[in-house]
């Protein structure tokens, strides 16, 4: 079959004049008895990870929602979600939202919602006054915005740093020197200028810095200045990818001499043991590494693991690491949100943000907190703290830190 | 030049533009709107980029650095130093011209191929991401995040919306009467006999160095203007989008697709693909994630091969041919 030039020039237009009458073609309104929540993912791009393992989580969770009768407190009102993709580019997350909002009248609004996303968004809800969760940014500037996501200085660097500390004065591992190892983008950088503080006020010389060029395709030259300055621990926040890089480099030189902490996909990611193969893996990931998370199989918290057992086998997900807790973590936040909120208007959603409260031994707290999960008044959560793991040689994970959820003592340096 | 010039600025045209940028954006909901702006701003982009990759023929990469000077040092200089975005303006388009000229130098000087020249400028645009990301001064990886724009004209602020229509109409407006105006002027028959031979045109004396210096120059330093204006609607300057390299491959795109080295192709080609690419990811990327890369994709590739010199050929074209049939049938 071929297409003449008429052809195309006719079904060109069509698209065209399509996209032009979109705006005047009223959408079918959704029934009343429903509670539009827009989802602003990163489903294609760098950072497509993040929502193609939590989306299925998130979207199980508000199907059980659903099937339990709804929002109660609403009538038993269903949530329907409406996806939008960000391409990964964070001016794109802002056209999406505004599209959703305006466009598809969606009530609250949710996604992955990286740093440098929640940045790009803030105009976009101060303007549009729309209650947000983002399920992964470190901030939140807009006071329409609260996230999951572990706070810069009191999550991800505190986490860090306690953890450090523990190892020297608890578990006498000897510690005076750090190296700061960590991803050079955005929320690298934060993370690292709140640790470096945090380890020199607590008394640790950071004797130099090995910052992971993102784009590189090998780490080796990172690596070989960190053998060069032999510090005690390197620390940092590290990507899953630099961290494969980083490892797989730490194998080729064969460098044993420092203790690898940091977090979170980068050091704990449950894909690491795939992507490194299980020689390089057992070789670099099981000696001298700990990988900081907020997620494990193995955590001492029962509601965690009822989830994990619940998504494996009832929603039949393969992946089941971080991201999908996070995502099903979101759900239910939401839910408690749309139940306690007097109204579905901004204002009022904003005021049951602010009452959000899923106590330690909830059931319905799927992430390690245990001080359970609330927003303090800058958005971000109450408890930023995450745990510490260790990797064994048969790729499971034992949490070490901290003492709530603990398997096991941290494996002495080799 | 100021005949053609002057008979493009009295056009009925503009009064048409005018009509429309008066009545429509009131109208159109805040999506659409954006669309709007987002296009104009391609428009604008691309029309600045045109004077060197069309007119010139030299596929520079490097507009990113100008882009990004414009848009991250103006942010940079207001947040930091406190110092007025007006004045960040001028001193962004000041280093950017400083920057294009410099370019201009080594290229002729070094008398880069085309190829080389391509590479070159990528280098400029990958260095220029680089000193961004790892420069706390310019908002280092994360960016900065201007004050909300409340519509103080004398702090460059617009209002946003609307605001932002009006100021990113006049700067593609500018951006392509500036074209206009170097089309029909001697500096525009100068570069594109250097496009087409640049051993020729020397041969007849052209003064290659000035000239290429000379639409550089102008274009980095539209190009930051346009940069600086940008981020103020974005509000936040994100260094992953303004000094990417990836933004100068999609305005390089829009202008072939239009068609390079025209007045109106670069403005033509980003009016049409800019639309479709927002309007098809809406539609589709949350549903079919991908799937409007794929289309679009489709639709750039059998544009380029119907018509290899771009669209606005193709339809004076048509126009030609249909103009001569109407007056015979009167």
């Amino acid at each position: 079959m071929t297409i003449t030039r008429r052809e195309f020039a006719v079904g060109a237009s069509g698209v065209l004049l399509g996209s032009v009458a979109a705006p005047f073609v009223r959408r079918a309104g959704a029934a009343d008895s429903t509670i539009r929540i827009g989802v602003v993912n990163s489903m294609s791009g760098g950072l497509a990870a993040y929502a193609q393992e939590g989306q299925p989580a998130f979207e199980y969770i508000i199907k059980k929602i659903n099937a339990e009768g709804g929002i109660k407190s609403k009538g038993g009102a269903k949530i329907e979600l409406i996806q939008a993709d960000d391409t990964s580019q964070p001016a794109r997350t802002a056209t999406e939202a505004r599209r959703l909002i305006t466009e598809e009248k969606v009530q609250l609004l949710t996604g992955t919602i990286l740093s440098a996303q929640m940045l790009a968004l803030t105009p976009v809800l101060d303007e549009l006054k729309m209650p947000t969760l983002s399920v992964w940014a470190g901030g939140a500037r807009s006071n329409y915005m609260f996230t999951l996501g572990y706070p810069y200085d009191r999550g991800y660097a505190q986490s860090m740093h306690d953890f450090v500390v523990f190892l020297r004065d608890s578990e006498k591992f000897k510690i005076k020197t750090a190296v700061m190892g960590y991803s050079n983008y955005e929320a690298g950088q934060q993370v690292n200028k709140f640790l470096h503080e945090k380890l020199k006020a607590s008394g640790i010389e950071i004797i130099g810095e090995a910052p992971l060029d993102t784009k590189a395709q090998d780490q080796t030259s990172a690596m070989v200045r960190i053998r060069s300055l032999k510090p005690d621990v390197v620390v940092g926040l590290v990507t899953p990818r630099d961290g494969i890089l980083l490892h797989q480099a730490r194998y080729n030189l064969n460098y044993h001499g420092s203790i690898f902490c940091g977090g979170t996909g980068g050091y704990s990611d449950l894909s690491l043991w795939k992507d490194l193969g299980p020689e390089i893996g057992k070789a670099v990931l099981t000696k001298n590494l700990f990988g900081m998370t907020g997620f494990s199989p193995g955590a001492k918290v029962d509601s965690m693991q009822k989830i994990i057992t619940e998504l494996r086998d009832v929603a039949k997900l393969d992946r089941i690491g971080q991201g999908a807790i996070q995502y099903a973590q979101a759900g239910r936040v939401l839910q408690q949100v749309l139940e306690n909120s007097a109204s579905l208007d901004s204002e009022a959603l904003l005021t049951a943000f602010k009452k959000v409260n899923i106590p330690f031994g909830d059931p319905n707290l799927y992430v390690a907190k245990p001080k359970g999960l609330q927003f303090a008044e800058d958005r971000l959560l109450v408890d930023g703290s995450a745990m510490f793991i260790q990797w064994t040689p048969d790729q499971q994970q034992q949490v070490v830190f901290p003492k709530e959820f603990a398997q096991t003592a941290p494996r002495p340096r080799v | 030049m100021r005949q053609e010039f002057y008979k493009t600025l009295m056009s009925p045209v503009w009064l048409v533009v005018l009509l429309l940028a008066v009545v429509v954006p009131p109208l159109l909901p805040s999506y659409y709107l954006h669309i709007v702006i987002l296009s104009l701003v391609y428009v604008a982009l691309a029309s600045a980029w045109n004077i060197v990759g069309g007119m010139a023929g030299q596929i520079s990469l490097a507009h990113s650095l100008f882009i990004g000077t414009g848009a991250m040092l103006s942010t940079a200089l207001l947040l930091k130093l406190g110092i007025n975005m007006w004045l960040g303006l001028v001193i962004s388009a000041v280093i950017s011209g400083v920057m294009g000229a410099m370019i201009a130098w080594i290229d002729f000087r070094f008398r880069l191929g085309h190829l080389s020249f391509v590479l070159i400028t990528l280098a400029f645009a990958e260095m220029g991401t680089v000193i961004v990301e790892g420069w706390d001064f310019l908002g280092g990886a994360s960016g900065l995040l201007l004050p909300q724009d409340k519509g103080d004209f004398l702090a460059f602020q617009f209002g946003g919306g609307i605001g932002a229509f009006w100021v990113m109409l006049v700067l593609a407006i500018v951006s392509i009467l500036i074209n206009v105006a170097i089309l029909n002027a001697p500096l525009g028959y100068y570069l594109r006999t250097i496009r087409d031979n640049e051993n020729a045109a020397r041969a007849i004396g052209v003064n290659i160095l000035r000239y290429k210096v000379a639409a550089m120059v102008i274009s980095a330093m539209l190009s930051s203007v346009i940069g600086t204006a940008y981020v103020r609607y974005l509000t936040f300057a994100d260094p992953y989008l303004l000094v990417s390299p990836i933004i100068i491959i999609e305005v390089v795109l829009f202008a072939t697709v239009g068609g390079l080295g025209r007045a109106y192709g670069p403005a033509f080609g980003a009016l049409l693909l800019v639309p479709l690419g927002e309007i098809l990811r809406g539609k589709l990327g949350g549903t079919l994630p991908g799937l409007h890369y794929f289309i679009y994709g489709v639709v750039v590739i059998a544009v380029i091969l119907m018509t290899p010199r771009g669209l606005l050929p193709l339809f004076e074209k048509w126009f030609s041919r249909a103009r001569p049939k109407a007056a015979t049938t009167k």
